[in-house]
Formats: C-alpha cells, structure tokens, sequence
C-alpha cells in the first residue's frame, strides 16, 4: 500500500523545548491512525505542522509522495489536508451554515466557484453530523458539543482526502462520543483518511487502524491498539499502571 | 414588503441623481461632501468592515489620489481624467507595496503602523517639489457643482456596487473568514495573504478616485489637508456607526453623521463639535454595532438590545 502521508525525522523546537522530537511515520490510504500520549506530549504540534499552521525545525513531511513542508497552510489545504482545532476555532459572526460554506467554497483543489453551491455542500455536512438543525444559528450561540461538530462538518465541506482530527470527542458525554465514532467511521468509509488525535480510549480503540504514542515529543510506540496499550512503556507514560 | 422597499430604493436613487437641479447650491456643496465621505466610509469597509483590518493608512490613499490628480494636471497639463486614473494607479501601487509587508501585522499593531504611515506621506509630499512641496497645487478652475456631485454619486454607487459582490462571493467569504479567524481561514484554503492585499488594493482604488474628484473639485491641495489623519477618523466612524460589514451601513452611517454634524454646525455653532463627540459616544455604548445591526435586532429584543450592549460593555 501506498502512504498517503509520511512525516519522516520530524523535530520542532519552540526555544530550549523540543516539542517534536525526530518522529517518523507513516500513514496509509484509507487507514485510521490513532495519535495518543499525555497532555504536552506534542501531538497538537505534530497536527499543526501537517497541516502547516507552523513550520518543522527539521525533517519532511510528504503528502502524497511530494514534499510539502515548505508550504503555507492554505495550499495544503487545497491539496487535501484538513483539520479540525482542539481549542475550536468557528468564525463566530457567521450563521452554523456560512462557517461550512467557507471550507466548501475553498479546501480541496480550490472549492466550489459558487455560494448558492456551497452553501447546499454545507447542508449536506450539516446534516451528516447531526447539526442540520443549527443551520440559521450564529455559531458563537452554539453550545460545546454542537460547537465540535461545527468544526468536523467545517473540515468535511474542505472534501479533504486526509482529516486531522485534534480531540473532536473531549468533553462530549458517552451518548455523544457514539455519535462522533459513527461518524468517523462514515468518514473512514468514503475513503478519507484519518489521523485522530484522542484521549477517549474507547473511540481510540474502537476506530484506529493503528495507534501510535508519542511522550515528550518522541515516539515511544506504534502498532495495533491492543498491543500499544498493554505495552509496559505506555502503560507507565501514559495509562497510569494498574493497581491490581 | 420586498416591493415597498425596491420603490423606496428607486425613489431615494432618482431624488439623489435630480439633486442637482432641485437643490440649493449650499445644499449640492454638501451633498458631494457627503458623498466623497460615504465612499471613503464604503471603501475602508472593505479592509475594515469585511477583512477585520482597521485601516488608519486609507486617508493615505485618498491623498495619493488627489495629488496624482493635481501633478498630473498641473506639472503635466493632462486632462482630469487622465490625472484620475493616474492616482488611483499610484494609490494601488501603494497599496501593494505597503500593503504587503504591514498587513502581516495584525490587530492594534496593524492600526498603529498604517497610522505612521499617514505622517509619513505628509513629510515626504512637504518635500517634492513636483508636488509644491509645503506649499501645495492649484488646480485649474472648473465650473458647476452638478458634474462634481454627479461624479461623487457615480463613485459612490461603483464602490457599493462592488460591496455588494463582495458580500456574495467567494472573494468576500474568504475576507469575512480573515476577519472571524486568520488561522482557520488559512487553515481551510484561503490564501490570506493575497485576500488582504486585494481588499487593501480595491479600498485605496476607491479612496484615491475620491481624493482625485475632491482635489479638482476645491481646485487646491496641501500636504496636510491631503494626508489628513481626521479624515480617516470620520470614515471608521462613519462606517462602523452605519454597521461595518454590511452592504448599506458605511452609506447610511455618512448620510447621518454628515448632517448630524450640519446641522449641529450651524444651529449651535460654538458647541458643535460637543455635541457631535456626545452623539458618537453614546452611539458606541448603546449600539457598538451599528445600526445595521440594531435595526436587525431591536425588533426581537426591545429594550433587552441596549441592556446587552451595556453588559458587554461591563457598564
């Protein structure tokens, strides 16, 4: 299989922190690759030099075996990466229905010409997260939840082929998180690949292809869910170990 | 309802075109003020209202415009509209030039160094001697109000024509979603960097043709009344008092402040400018945006509207 994605001896250095420290991988068409690790571990970073809100220090990063390290962010975006924010980032002023029209109207390979266009693509992603009855709402009405759905249903309007998901589940309640894995795994089957960022361990489990754990900025394991998670070195940087 | 509005509309555009043969002179004089006002009003809109970049550089544009105009009538006897054009080039050029480098500062620090830039432009200008230097230019001496005022009008409808594109297209979207987000924006495919330098090259092309009608028009140009900061004061004013970010307010906001303060001018003379201090002041606290958005919501909210204007305000 070829990788849609590899990120290959990736370090990032904000002053004295190295906040991604040499970390390759590689990321497969069509595949769901969980990212976990403690909080500060570097996995928001590593989101955002993918997706070019900021730049590597060192090494590459290759999307669709072309390098794309030295882009800015919205030709990557044209090329097929989007992502979702952690700290959510609506435009608050728009109606739920415009905040989505935006990424249909650019994203992949420029978007749609047309607001009429874009705004029934709009409709479609809305209603494919559950929000379509938001539509007319200002998105700084909308309530935590509905506010993470607003930034998945943005980043699908983009028509992306990879989707970097950076902790759409946090805060939402047991009931809401089975809605969100449902909805990743109708991403997963319209071919978009998907690198899930996550601390529900449940959704990680129950979605990812693979997993990979990075701590302090390094990788310190990949391979399926069951054996990432019941590898002593996670457990004791990352689970807590199990008081029998 | 939608049919009573188009009549208003069409009334108030063939009243503002007659204008000129039902009115006093004093009256088409203040007209043009106001329509020059209102473009300046609509084209800052365009940087301000729809990118989120509040621009203090714009009276920069409107001075270029004015002295291309001037230079090239007076050193170079071209025709005025040749002269025209020449500055909203050069105010475009500008635009870019400067553009570039200061809308990647964001914020206050964007506001603080477009503002440098107006005293800038009035050190350099005070030097050229194709410009007159200190001293300024006469233009040469053309007759009638009507063709000024008639040209402003025509001005001011090219730029809320091209609003109200803006307002529906992809160009603008992508400037609205500068404004709520610059990091999502990019993030989502806007190519932010050229989005801003156009918004900026299509606000100083309308606030150059404005100073380039205004400058044949008063026949004479000074490096400080060109490059007059005050001016750009009255066009945020103006623009964010109608409702910045729409297609309407900029227009509406100039047609107000300008005979607010007429008015005022000439009723109580010595107080004026108090009271139209007062005017501006309690239009922020109680309507911060604009009266776009409170003939939008006052309706649904009463009362409620101005007590939620307060609690933002922390009043």
């Amino acid at each position: 299989m070829q990788p849609i994605l590899t990120v290959n001896h990736l370090t990032k250095r904000f002053g004295g922190l190295v906040a991604v420290d040499d970390v390759s991988f590689d990321l497969f068409e069509g595949e769901i690759l969980g990212l976990i690790g403690p909080n500060g571990a570097g996995k928001t970073t590593m989101v955002s030099l993918i997706s070019g809100t900021i730049s590597p220090s060192t090494g590459k990063v290759l999307f669709q075996g072309a390098p794309i390290a030295h882009l800015p962010a919205f030709r990557r975006s044209r090329l097929g990466i989007g992502r979702t924010f952690q700290l959510m980032k609506p435009f608050p002023g728009l109606n739920v229905l415009d905040n989505v029209a935006v990424g249909a109207l650019f994203g992949t390979g420029g978007g749609k010409r047309h607001l009429e266009e874009a705004r029934e693509d709009a409709a479609h992603w809305l209603g494919f997260v559950g929000l379509g009855h938001r539509e007319r709402q200002r998105a700084d009405e909308l309530g935590g939840p509905d506010r993470k759905r607003l930034e998945l249903a943005k980043a699908l309007a983009m028509n992306p082929r990879l989707l970097l998901l950076d902790e759409v589940m946090a805060g939402l309640h047991h009931g809401e998180i089975d809605e969100v894995v449902c909805v990743i795994r109708k991403v997963q089957n319209r071919g978009i690949t998907v690198l899930l960022i996550e601390h529900v361990m449940k959704a990680i489990q129950s979605l990812s292809d693979r997993v990979l754990v990075l701590h302090h900025g390094t990788k310190i394991a990949e391979g399926t869910a069951d054996a990432v998670l019941s590898d002593p070195q996670v457990v004791d940087a990352y689970l807590g170990t199990r008081r029998v | 309802m939608r049919r009573v509005g188009s009549i208003v509309f069409v009334a108030v555009v063939l009243a503002l075109l007659l204008l000129p043969w039902l009115a006093t002179p004093a009256l088409i004089q203040f007209g043009t003020t106001t329509l020059l006002l209102a473009t300046l009003a609509q084209s800052w809109n365009i940087i301000g209202g729809y990118a989120g970049y509040a621009s203090f550089g714009n009276s920069v544009f409107y001075g270029i415009g004015g002295y291309g105009t001037a230079i090239a009538m007076v050193q170079f006897g071209l025709p005025f509209g040749i002269g025209i054009l020449l500055g909203a080039v050069l105010a475009m050029f500008f635009a870019l030039l400067l553009g570039l480098p200061v809308l990647r500062l964001r914020g206050h620090y964007f506001a603080i160094a477009t503002l440098a830039l107006a005293e800038a432009m009035t050190g350099i200008v005070s030097n050229l001697d194709i410009a007159g230097r200190n001293i300024g230019l006469v233009l040469p001496l053309r007759k009638g109000d009507a063709f000024f005022y008639e040209l402003s009008l025509g001005l001011l409808a090219l730029a809320t024509l091209t609003v109200f594109w803006i307002s529906r297209s992809r160009f603008g979207f992508g400037l609205i979603a500068i404004r709520e987000d610059e990091d999502a924006a990019g993030v989502m495919g806007v190519n932010t960097t050229l989005y801003k330098a156009l918004a900026f090259l299509l606000a100083g092309f309308f606030s150059a043709l404005a100073g380039g009608i205004h400058a044949y028009w008063i026949t004479f140009i000074d490096p400080v009344s060109a490059f007059d900061i005050t001016l750009n004061v009255m066009m945020i004013i103006m623009a964010i008092f109608g409702g910045a970010g729409t297609i309407f307010g900029p227009l509406v906001g100039a047609v107000l402040l300008s005979s607010i303060s007429e008015v005022l001018a000439t009723e109580i003379t010595g107080m004026a400018s108090l009271f139209f201090g007062l005017v501006i002041v309690v239009a922020v606290v109680f309507m911060p945006r604009g009266l776009a958005d409170l003939l939008r919501r006052l309706p649904g909210l009463g009362w409620r509207y101005f007590r939620e204007n307060l609690w933002l305000h922390r009043l």
